[in-house]
């Protein structure tokens, strides 16, 4: 298993939208092996500040740095999942993860037997449950070697065991010395974090 | 696998998934090109004269239909977005997404249009012609409509607005082109203005994909 010692930070992060202050001047310092929960009401900026730390987004001042250089340098450090589906509903399984991935076939075998689409291979993601779509997404999870994970409501229309396994997956890659960021309205149980609360400013 | 066999690859998946979209656009302009004669005179003289032309217009307006799709669909299911997180500059996944649409979706187009031509008794030195034209003239038409659907991608029921944005820009191509079919009709000299058209496509196809990848940050940072 591969360690990581990346880091991620940002500094006095401002964001206006439609002349609303979303927020300002945000700071932290993510260390590898930490976890850091977005908090906030729906509308105060959480997806927002996630594509703005992942490069998908500019802030209106201040700086993201991965590793002490700016984050647009250093995209394929960063795994996003955001709250779209991700995969293409006429492409298979496989064929979605080889692509968003690309991950041998036996490791995304694997990473589809830990989310539980075992013998789902081949089947179109049109075919697929809302949740069982949803999993295939989080499979990129297992098959990625990016030290930076940006997971904006990963724990959406998941079962009670598909939580567990998740989060003993994010456990086991904070403790390979990943770091992760993600929102949830469900504080996680069997997650140790930091949280980052938003919706507090004018 | 390196990203770009993965992305071409998933091109020709998505082909064998919807074939559909590789015959649609021909059956457009089969069924045009079909019409004309009824609608116009059977008079081959006549046809032959202006079938050139008739077939470059509908084979322009057959590619139209497929380019709504080139960047939407991937856009709405957020695996757009996932093309910023490949290690590579945005503006080359760009070039090698146009170049397989072309080649998988207007290269198809372009080789039924001999039969087209057959409909309306052209002369084989014009369909010659009609078919350079359209080989090197249609890189750059594929380029223009990338980047009508790229711009527009941020509204949700743009199909048309795409094309209209990017009308200006076809007209060039087309004067070109029909310069060429007339030269040809008339037995005279057509490589220096398919010298002309030849460049034209060169330098889009160099430079709209910049623009395009542009256009596709921008709108992948307006959504959520």
């Amino acid at each position: 298993m591969p360690t990581y010692s990346t880091s991620l930070q940002f500094q006095d992060l401002c964001c206006e939208r439609d002349d609303r202050t979303l927020f300002y001047g945000l700071s932290h310092d993510c260390q590898p092996g930490s976890l850091l929960r977005v908090a906030g009401p729906n509308g105060a900026g959480k997806t927002t500040l996630l594509r703005i730390l992942a490069g998908l987004y500019d802030a209106d001042s201040g700086s993201v740095q991965i590793n002490l250089t700016p984050h647009h340098d250093a995209r394929e450090h960063i795994l996003y999942f955001g709250h779209k589906p991700q995969v293409s509903r006429e492409l298979s399984v496989m064929e979605n993860l080889r692509f968003l991935t690309g991950a041998a076939d036996v490791t995304i075998e694997d990473a589809l037997v830990a989310v539980g689409l075992a013998g789902e291979y081949d089947s179109l993601v049109r075919e697929l449950s809302q949740g069982q779509g949803r999993r295939c997404a989080l499979a990129r999870l297992w098959c990625n070697e990016a030290p930076i994970w940006i997971l904006d409501e990963p724990y959406t229309a998941l079962d009670v065991k598909m939580v567990a396994t998740l989060d003993a997956q994010i456990n086991a890659h904070l403790a390979n010395g990943g770091l992760c960021i993600f929102t949830t309205h469900q504080a996680p149980q069997s997650l140790v974090f930091e949280t980052l609360e938003l919706g507090r400013v004018g | 696998m390196s990203v770009e066999r993965r992305l071409i690859a998933r091109e020709w998946r998505l082909l064998v998934a919807k074939p559909g979209d590789v015959f649609k656009p021909m059956w457009f302009l089969m069924l045009v090109i079909s019409m004309v004669p009824m609608a116009l005179s059977p008079d081959s003289s006549l046809l032959a004269e202006i079938g050139s032309a008739m077939i470059w217009v509908a084979t322009l307006l057959a590619l139209l239909l497929n380019t709504d799709h080139l960047f939407r669909d991937d856009f709405n299911d957020g695996v757009l977005e996932q093309w910023l997180f490949f290690n590579r500059p945005l503006a080359w996944l760009v070039v090698l997404k146009l170049l397989s649409h072309w080649c998988l979706y207007v290269v198809p187009l372009i080789l039924v249009t001999p039969v087209a031509g057959l409909l309306l008794s052209i002369p084989a030195n014009v369909l010659l012609a009609l078919l350079i034209t359209l080989l090197i003239a249609t890189p750059a038409l594929t380029c223009f409509t990338g980047l009508g659907a790229a711009l527009t991608l941020g509204s949700s029921r743009s199909g048309m607005l795409g094309v209209l944005v990017m009308m200006p820009l076809f007209v060039p191509v087309i004067i070109l082109a029909s310069g060429v079919l007339v030269r040809a009709t008339e037995g005279a000299e057509v490589l220096p203005l398919l010298a002309l058209l030849g460049a034209f496509s060169m330098a889009s196809a160099t430079l709209v994909p910049f623009a395009v990848s542009a256009a596709l940050k921008l709108n992948i940072g307006g959504s959520n």
